[in-house]
């Protein structure tokens, strides 16, 4: 496109430099055609920087939304762990964190239809490897509760969610190293 | 899937970036489709035939159990 673009620039130019007669016509037309591959140029510039954008703000706006709903679930941790809160109060605590992480899960769903096809599928992926271990985890951590008295400080539901992200991580790794 | 992208895009002195662009996707798309570690959508090969000037079977082709290509 730029070698075309500066090839037909070129022309254009020598058409201008030598002006004969029957050539004017010529001349029109190649700084029409100059002007029509310049803004083809930059209307291809535009699309790659707008994707690129996107990329970028996507980011930045999962990375806020991640740290304020991480931030928002330590302090509801933290503030679990005092002692002589009324069960209403704690419960409301314990809730404090849902709606951040709804709001962090939009920004990713938005993300996704931004995204283009390859990078969907790379995010399918990841979740088609880490939903069926997800499950077999908590399966197994099901059963073995059943089978055998189980520390509730080591395993827990509060110990086991955070296997669930990593594992999407995990699958995310494996799916963009497989396309690289 | 086997595919001439790379060939076309080489013939034009073009490079990923310049492609990705002009296909509005990112340029990892692009290095996977030209890889042959993934197939396009049927909307993205028509884009691509568009852009090139070329059917879709003259750009992909589809390769039979065997190693043979059919068209």
């Amino acid at each position: 496109m730029y070698v075309m673009s500066s090839t037909l620039y070129i022309l254009t130019c020598s058409l201008y430099y030598f002006p004969r007669e029957g050539e004017m016509s010529l001349m029109r037309l190649g700084k029409h055609i100059d002007n029509a591959m310049k803004d083809v140029k930059t209307a291809v510039d535009e699309t790659g920087s707008a994707v690129e954008e996107t990329r970028r703000v996507y980011g930045l706006k999962l990375l806020r939304a991640g740290l304020l709903w991480g931030s928002t679930y330590m302090l509801s941790r933290g503030l679990l762990e005092l002692p002589n809160l009324a069960v209403t109060v704690r419960v409301l605590i314990a809730l404090v964190p849902v709606p951040v992480f709804i709001w962090f899960l939009w920004t990713w769903m938005k993300g996704l239809s931004e995204m283009d096809e390859l990078q969907r599928r790379i995010e399918l992926e990841a979740l088609a490897f880490a939903f069926p271990i997800a499950v077999i985890l908590l399966m197994t951590l099901g059963l073995m509760e059943l089978a055998i008295p189980l520390n509730p400080d080591d395993w827990s539901y509060r110990h086991v969610w955070a296997l669930m992200p990593a594992l999407y991580f995990a699958g995310l790794w494996r799916a963009k190293r497989r396309y690289e | 899937m086997k595919n001439r992208l790379k060939v076309l895009r080489a013939e034009r002195d073009w490079s990923q970036e310049d492609l990705a662009k002009q296909l509005s996707v990112s340029r990892q798309t692009i290095n996977a489709i030209e890889t042959e570690k993934y197939d396009p959508s049927l909307p993205l090969a028509l884009k691509m035939g568009r852009l090139f000037g070329q059917c879709v079977e003259k750009i992909f082709t589809l390769e039979e159990a065997g190693g043979r290509r059919a068209n």
